[in-house]
């Protein structure tokens, strides 16, 4: 499955979370990830942020798709994150 | 979802903050999500050092390395996961054994035949006229009268001669002929696609015996010596027809291609980065793609094909199942 995730962390943490996001997903632009991820892995990422996070100050927020195929992605302005991360 | 990377670009690749870091020469960098990487391909110049190694280690991230012509240099493999003493003497045993062995080495051969008349008999439906599939019906029949390995090897060679000369009719773009396979170096540009894409084969199959109980040091068709892998060579005869030669008759037949992505060095010709990057991206979406599985009932990808071959070996190794090769009904 396909996986974005945002988040609004103290400054305390934010450091941490995006560490842990690191991961498994692509960093896309601040405090955005996004990735295909298994089911599996997904399970795996949510406990370890659990584990960082304050749930009466952060917010994590995961839009989750089964696939990208009826989904666009348009930018303006620059891209920050080339998205074809298969060739370096 | 795990993914591959190939790196093409001259760089630094570390371990940072958990996670794998690639820091290109000219300044950019990028974190690769190091739960989600499967291997790594690589064909620049890349500097690591044995704190990353042992991070990939740990994640058993599998480095595939290419020269400067794109010819497979080696792998970093790491430490065996799947440990078993028990398949490793199975698979001796499967060697030693004279008739054993030939059972294999002669499956492996008719897999790759018939694949390869699957290829053909496409083309012909598609009304190309190739008469040399009779020729190859012929030896396929021989095969199975064969008794030494040597013989069983000269009919695939046999066969595969007569299948690469029906290239030209295959490939309707002209500006790519075959005239006859060579390798070390390849001398045309067709050679040089079936050259590049047999390695990057070899790697993947590599890729998938590691996570298995199998070691790719055993093969049967191709005999066991002390310079390098051959489990994968075996494996790889099922599946050369079936995904690399057809990603390049597609490539080829739809002009995704030309000259331009090709250059003259040492003699030989070879792909560009910019036809490698084609080429990979094209073989990728191959193993992608899935196919529906009778035996299963359900469609698996051709990646996942190529892992139940060989847990099919270990059945037979270990008197389960007896091995009958991948033959393609699509």
């Amino acid at each position: 499955m396909y996986v974005i995730m945002v988040y609004d962390i103290n400054e305390e943490r934010v450091n941490k979370v995006l560490k842990v996001g690191r991961k498994y997903l692509t960093w896309v632009q601040n405090s955005v990830l996004e990735g295909e991820i298994t089911e599996a892995k997904f399970e795996k990422l949510k406990i370890e942020i659990k584990e960082i996070i304050n749930p009466e100050e952060d917010s994590v927020i995961f839009y989750i798709f089964r696939t990208t195929k009826y989904t666009e992605r348009e930018i303006l302005g620059i891209e920050k994150n080339k998205k074809d991360n298969m060739f370096l | 979802m795990s993914e591959n990377i190939y790196i093409f670009s001259n760089g630094e690749l570390k371990r940072k903050q958990n996670t794998i870091y690639f820091e290109v020469k000219d300044g950019n960098h990028k974190y690769l999500p190091v739960e989600n990487i499967r291997e790594i391909h690589l064909f620049g110049e890349v500097i690591l050092n044995k704190d990353a190694l042992e991070f990939l280690s740990q994640k058993e991230i599998i480095l595939h390395f290419y020269n400067y012509y794109g010819y497979y240099v080696g792998s970093f493999y790491p430490r065996e996961h799947y440990n078993s003493g028990y398949i490793l003497l199975k698979q001796v045993e499967h060697y030693l054994d004279f008739e054993k062995r030939r059972y294999l080495a002669l499956k492996f051969v008719e897999g790759a035949i018939s694949n390869i008349i699957t290829v053909l008999s496409y083309y012909r439906r598609k009304g190309i006229n190739l008469e040399s599939l009779d020729k190859i019906n012929a030896l396929y029949q021989n095969l199975f009268y064969q008794n030494t390995i040597e013989e069983i090897m000269a009919i695939e060679g046999k066969v595969r001669e007569i299948y690469y000369s029906e290239f030209n009719k295959i490939i309707e773009n002209k500006e790519f002929i075959m005239d006859k396979r060579s390798k070390k170096p390849p001398e045309n540009q067709i050679n040089a696609l079936i050259s590049f894409g047999n390695s990057l084969l070899y790697s993947y199959i590599l890729s998938e015996i590691y996570k298995t109980h199998l070691d790719p040091r055993i093969g049967y068709l191709h005999a066991t010596n002390f310079r390098r892998f051959t489990l994968n060579l075996d494996i790889a005869e099922i599946f050369k027809p079936i995904i690399v030669d057809r990603v390049i008759f597609y490539i080829t037949n739809k002009n995704m291609l030309s000259s331009r992505d090709f250059e003259e060095k040492l003699n030989g010709i070879y792909l560009k980065e910019s036809g490698r990057k084609i080429f990979i991206s094209k073989i990728e979406e191959k193993l992608r793609t899935t196919v529906f599985y009778k035996k299963l009932g359900k469609n698996v990808s051709y990646r996942r094909l190529i892992r139940m071959e060989l847990y099919k070996l270990e059945k037979h190794l270990i008197g389960d199942e007896k091995y009958y090769p991948l033959i393609s009904e699509w």
